[in-house]
């Protein structure tokens, strides 16, 4: 039992940051690692997509409502995972307000290992210095309150967007030992974003890295990805929020490994049970189902989820990923009350 | 009733028993490949083993040698990509695999589909195919799509990002009694429910049957908004055109 009202009061910052120590918290805190942006909050703040995603103003304003108009204990000003890509030349569709921008990925720039090239003036790029820009806006406008947490993509997942998804689940079976080196080279893009945004302000940074059940096995996460994860804790001196989507489960074991702070899991793995998998290595943010819940049904439902995660003893609630666009603000609005009402109801219990 | 040394490959016979652990499947499979042409055992074990250079060989040596075009793709490539399908779906193998063993298969079919083309062979039925607005991935679907046309269906496909619009332009001029749409990202999949919605406002829902497949899509989410049919894998989308194709009094080869 690591929470209840022995704990005294926290600032929505410092109960996310203990969350993700797994230290004693006032209450559980409510988090997005990813994005909670809707076309109904782009309305209220007049901040649309897809400038919100390239105008660091529009971009923290978007971000600052899941903590004013939500209720969330965490901003997120990244909604999206293309910035790297878009500065790294993918081809971008930058879509419209009730779409999210995406990667061209039919359409990738590398084909092999020698192809990587992360540009001196990365940081330079617009799409790259809006989010760091956005993080200096939120600093400076919530102070110590609320937890700002950036995010900057992993190499598999940037390996996806450059070499195209098929492509490089190929090269991972063809050759892996050049797979291997591809990762290495594209980590240092991961590496350079993230302590840009910590040194623009960021409190936690979630890294994307989608070595998905749906995709690959658990065995690929410990050939590909365990030591470069175990790296990016070494070198990104803040709390690290790894998101896969998916199923999860079986590899969550390796993930623990790696001394990553967080692992925001998705509503494919049952909260109990990857509680008992991770066994206190590492906090679990989530797990509250997008397209089915939040998306689709009702406040209701949305409680009955959270109640789920905080019963199993998730450290963190939130949405499991990106939310749908269209997703209503009531619902995202029920998880931190239903977080408050769980704890009135139990106390210092759990 | 044939038993599993009846079959004279070995990767084909290991596969099986390491692999397969349905009886009816097991049964099934121990019959198909009992049945079947060494030479075409050799080629579904080389399509299982991902080897699209082997594949490639083995197809054009059989076709030298007189073997029927229809013959090779049923016995060797679809009989060998229904194993892939049985793996991937018990979590044995993942999409990296899949997609080997796709590429094998596509190195067969290079060498079957102009000759089954010219034979004008009568096609199961036709189904359109795409990924749905604001989506750009396509694995799945080109997977579904490939196993389709080896079942004989015609598939129209729309590729990715495709929009209400173009799903329903495609059904009016194809004509097509199957829709298949796939979404891999929870942000994009309410645009499968947005598509069914503007099918009705065209009227044309009653003239065709959605089915919809994708990593997130559960039977839930399908039936919730209004699809006819959700299919969890490639082997699943086939099953699943023919059983619609069946109750509605279409089905073809």
């Amino acid at each position: 039992m690591r929470q209840g009202s022995a704990v005294p009061s926290m600032t929505s910052r410092e109960r996310v940051l203990a969350s993700l120590k797994r230290a004693p918290v006032d209450r559980t805190p409510v988090c997005n690692p990813t994005s909670v942006a809707t076309v109904e909050l782009m309305d209220l703040v007049d901040a649309n997509f897809p400038l919100a995603n390239r105008d660091p103003e529009l971009m923290a304003r978007l971000a600052a409502t899941s903590h004013t108009e939500l209720g969330f204990d965490s901003i997120m000003p990244v909604f999206s995972i293309i910035q790297e890509s878009s500065a790294l030349g993918c081809k971008m569709q930058w879509e419209q307000k009730d779409n999210w921008p995406t990667v061209r990925m039919r359409e990738p720039i590398w084909e092999d290992v020698d192809d990587i090239r992360i540009p001196n003036d990365f940081l330079l790029h617009p799409d790259m210095a809006c989010v760091i820009e956005a993080i200096r806006l939120l600093r400076r406008e919530f102070g110590d309150e609320v937890a700002i947490i950036g995010k900057t993509m992993g190499p598999w997942t940037l390996g996806y967007h450059c070499f195209g998804v098929e492509p490089f689940l190929l090269m991972s079976l063809d050759d892996p030992g050049k797979t291997k080196l591809a990762l290495d080279r594209m980590k240092e893009a991961t590496i350079i974003f993230g302590l840009a945004q910590i040194e623009a302000g960021a409190d936690a940074l979630t890294v994307p890295d989608h070595a998905t059940g749906d995709l690959v096995s658990a065995d690929y996460y410990r050939r590909f990805l365990k030591d470069l994860h175990i790296e990016f804790v070494e070198r990104l001196p803040v709390p690290l929020i790894l998101h896969i989507c998916g199923r999860t489960v079986d590899r969550m074991g390796y993930i623990a490994e790696t001394g990553i702070a967080a692992f925001h899991f998705d509503s494919k793995n049952a909260p109990a049970e990857s509680m008992a998998v991770m066994d206190e290595r590492v906090s679990l943010v989530g797990n509250i189902n997008n397209p089915e819940t939040l998306f689709a049904k009702g406040p209701e439902d949305v409680r009955r989820e959270v109640y789920a995660n905080l019963d199993a003893g998730v450290q963190a609630v939130g949405p499991e990923c990106a939310i749908p666009l269209q997703t209503s603000v009531e619902n995202l609005r029920e998880i931190p009350l239903a977080v408050r009402d769980w704890h009135a109801e139990h106390g210092l219990a759990r | 009733m044939p038993a599993l040394s009846d079959i004279a490959n070995a990767v084909i016979r290991d596969e099986i028993e390491e692999f397969l652990e349905r009886p009816d499947e097991i049964e099934r499979n121990v019959a198909l490949f009992a049945a079947m042409r060494p030479a075409m055992q050799d080629i579904a074990a080389a399509l299982i083993e991902g080897d699209n250079h082997t594949v490639d060989a083995l197809t054009a040596r059989a076709l030298e040698d007189g073997t029927e075009a229809l013959e090779i793709m049923d016995d060797g490539l679809i009989a060998g990509m229904g194993i892939v399908g049985i793996k991937f779906r018990e979590n044995f193998i993942f999409v990296p695999e899949v997609l080997a063993c796709a590429r094998a298969m596509k190195a067969g079919m290079a060498h079957i589909e102009p000759i089954l083309s010219a034979s004008g062979v009568e096609p199961a039925g036709t189904v359109i195919m795409g990924t749905v607005k604001g989506d750009l991935h396509d694995i799945g679907k080109n997977l579904c799509i490939m196993m389709l046309s080896g079942a004989g269906f015609e598939v129209i496909d729309l590729g990715v990002d495709t929009s209400e619009d173009e799903f329903i332009a495609a059904l009016e001029e194809h004509e097509a009694p199957i829709m298949g749409m796939s979404a891999l990202l929870t942000t994009t999949m309410p645009n499968m429910g947005k598509t069914i919605e503007a099918l009705i406002d065209a009227d044309l829902r009653d003239d065709v049957m959605v089915m919809v497949g994708g990593a997130p899509v559960t039977q839930e989410f399908a039936d919730d908004m209004g699809a006819d049919g959700y299919g969890k894998d490639a082997l699943s989308c086939v099953a699943l055109a023919k059983k619609l194709m069946e109750e509605h009094g279409q089905a073809g080869r």
